[in-house]
């Protein structure tokens, strides 16, 4: 199967070859190797790889896996899935909200035209600031929102299209 | 003047307020917990004896809200308010508000917060008494801004002059930076604290950051419980604190005690504080007072057995504060996050699935969090402390290393493993602390593939895993329940 780490877009390709009791089989990418699950009675498990312990939970969440090693957590989502979300973020090229908050300024107006890295929106979440700017030239299509709008995770704040007179390369917000 | 308490409100949420309901059971009063319609659900309500909704999820309108929690307590018939940290702790106006209402605030007296509350008075307090302080002026003004940095030299800090933990500074590298930066930490300290006033102080180069916890009495009485290392910080966040600080010479650690306690008996303190120093070589200089009980109090606690919240009730209540004891070993807290440190420590919110808590000798988890519980974007992402104590820096670390090992959070992405990598490396390990710790040692972190390999054979094993289909199955054509959202995310448990 194929999974993708949240915030990642790289396709992992990995394969149960086998399983026998707690003896696992497993191939990620051209590495093939053996690993050791056994489950305790709290949901969880020890995962051995590499003579390595690992105490793991895992979860299903929509279309998520969620997995904890140890302290680390993990999110994973099956490729199709990704691709399919991605799929739509180019369509529309949406600047859309990386966590829920409240918008504090919108700095463009519909058809602004923007530079690579130009403020688009600052969004407050937990207290604090966070800028989302172009990830490269574009035109403001449509502002979604208006300063002071509380807005949900994934929320569509500002629409782009690729400017008149440029190639057009998708512009995607990125954390400042 | 004996008052004896009864009943008391805490202002606040998460775990302080937790926290502090606990040690107020011990002192044998009641407790009043309030709560936002965020938080109707929240561990602190349950954990107190009765609770009332003050407001919406918003701060402004709940924990920010003087009146609704001064009604709050007369409707309860509080007779005492404790306002935790962050929200109104620091305010004056707060406890003037609640010591007119004829309620005991349980922290310094409304002029005293006022006076050192404020970064620039607090300033003009510690030169008086002969502290030394940073260069530095208060001005929200571009042009002066502008001709002090020029005076001092970049890089500059920019803060809130109201502000604590970190909101709304800055460093400022350039004369470019300047006017953008002075705006945002305008309003990000108008937003936090309802105060705009900001200070530009000249920014040192690799300083360490300790501070020394302090309590007075009404009666006069002020002692010091020691120092705190609190040198590893993210954006002006402490991520880690301990005591003592590694390294410091008794010689200093008396000199930089004396300027505290110098500083809390010329403002007649009460109550629990703390002074923020900056030392770097032989020099040290006052940074602010923190007039209040602050996020990273355990690890005092640890070190000197005993307990703040209590003693901040026993003063409030016209009680001496208790000759501290003589302090032993060391401890060692790291803060766990709602954030996520592989993508530039972006706030994280969610609902708790797994929740592993650490436990054996020395360990302590100070967390309001449960299964289920829910991380919403309306307050800051502390979820919760991890403070590990040891006869030694040594066993401190070492019991902290373990406990990370053992934590496990699963629903809401956090910083635990990032924070047990800084615990368990050799910088950490040899206390090359300073302020530029995490610029130096830590700003390209990345998680082991050896966990991120392990990561993937697990999410691997639980898709294919049948039970675990049948699970999400069977819990999709379940009728709706307020446990709804919890079921769908049922654990996935494995067959043998």
């Amino acid at each position: 199967m194929k999974l993708v780490r949240a915030g990642d877009s790289r396709e992992i390709d990995v394969e149960v070859i086998s399983r026998d009791g707690a003896a696992v089989r497993i191939r990620i990418g051209d590495r093939e190797f053996a690993a050791e699950f056994t489950p305790n009675t709290d949901g969880g498990g020890i995962l051995v790889i590499d003579g390595r312990r690992y105490p793991v939970f895992s979860a299903r969440r929509k279309e998520s896996i969620l997995v904890s090693i140890g302290p680390a957590s993990f999110e994973f989502k099956p490729a199709e899935a990704a691709s399919r979300r991605r799929a739509r973020g180019l369509a529309t090229m949406e600047v859309t909200a990386p966590m829920p908050g409240k918008v504090l300024k919108v700095l463009v107006h519909d058809g602004d035209l923007v530079e690579a890295g130009q403020p688009l929106v600052v969004i407050e979440a937990m207290k604090m600031e966070t800028t989302l700017a172009a990830e490269s030239a574009a035109m403001v299509k449509q502002v979604r929102v208006d300063e002071g709008q509380t807005v949900d995770h994934g929320a569509v704040l500002i629409e782009l299209s690729p400017p008149p007179a440029s190639s057009g390369r998708e512009a995607a917000p990125r954390a400042g | 003047m004996a008052q004896p308490l009864t009943k008391l409100l805490v202002a606040n949420r998460g775990e302080i307020a937790l926290r502090i309901i606990r040690s107020a059971r011990l002192f044998g009063l009641k407790t009043v917990a309030v709560y936002s319609a965020a938080d109707a659900q929240s561990m602190h309500v349950s954990a107190a004896d009765e609770a009332i909704a003050i407001g919406p999820a918003e701060a402004a309108q709940s924990y920010l809200n003087i009146a609704s929690i001064i009604v709050a307590a007369k409707h309860s018939g509080a007779d005492a308010i404790h306002p935790g940290y962050g929200f109104l702790s620091e305010r004056a106006e707060f406890a003037q508000a609640v010591s007119d209402a004829q309620i005991v605030f349980v922290g310094p007296r409304p002029e005293v917060m006022a006076a050192l509350g404020d970064k620039v008075a607090a300033r003009r307090i510690a030169v008086a008494a002969g502290v030394p302080v940073v260069p530095g002026i208060e001005t929200a003004e571009i042009s002066a801004a502008r001709e002090f940095a020029a005076r001092a030299g970049y890089p500059i800090l920019i803060k809130a002059a109201a502000g604590g933990g970190g909101r709304g500074m800055r460093v400022v590298a350039e004369v470019a930076q300047l006017e953008p930066a002075l705006e945002a930490a305008t309003r990000e300290a108008a937003a936090a604290f309802g105060d705009g006033r900001i200070f530009v102080e000249k920014y040192l180069a690799r300083p360490r950051h300790i501070e020394i916890q302090i309590l007075g009495d009404e009666h006069g009485n002020v002692v010091a419980l020691g120092e705190r290392d609190c040198s590893i910080q993210r954006r002006h966040q402490k991520i880690i604190e301990e005591s003592p600080a590694p390294g410091l010479s008794d010689e200093m650690r008396a000199k930089i005690i004396d300027a505290a306690l110098k500083l809390a008996r010329a403002a007649h303190y009460t109550s629990a504080g703390t002074a923020e120093f900056l030392v770097e070589g032989d020099n040290f200089y006052f940074l602010e007072v923190n007039a209040r009980l602050q996020v990273e109090h355990p690890v005092t606690e640890m070190r000197f057995g005993c307990d703040l919240v209590c003693e901040q009730l026993r003063i409030a209540a016209g009680g001496k504060v208790s000759a501290p004891a003589d302090p032993r070993g060391a401890a060692i807290e790291c803060r766990i996050n709602a954030e996520d440190p592989e993508h530039d420590f972006r706030p994280a919110t969610g609902t708790v699935l797994h929740l592993s808590v650490p436990g054996g000798p020395g360990v302590r988890f100070d967390s309001h969090l449960a299964r289920g519980a829910e991380v919403t974007p309306w307050y800051d992402g502390l979820l919760g402390k991890l403070i590990c104590y040891g006869a030694d820096r040594k066993q401190a670390r070492g019991r902290l290393v373990n406990a990370l090992g053992e934590f496990a959070l699963l629903g809401v992405t956090n910083n635990a493993a990032y924070v047990r990598d800084i615990i368990a490396s050799e910088q950490f390990r040899d206390a090359e602390l300073s302020t530029h710790f995490i610029d130096e040692f830590f700003s390209t972190w990345k998680l082991s593939t050896a966990e991120i390999d392990a990561a993937v054979v697990a999410a691997a094993l639980a898709n294919g895993d049948p039970q675990a289909e049948a699970t999400l199955q069977r819990n999709s054509n379940q009728h709706r329940s307020p446990w709804d959202g919890l079921n769908s995310f049922e654990l996935w448990r494995s067959r043998r």
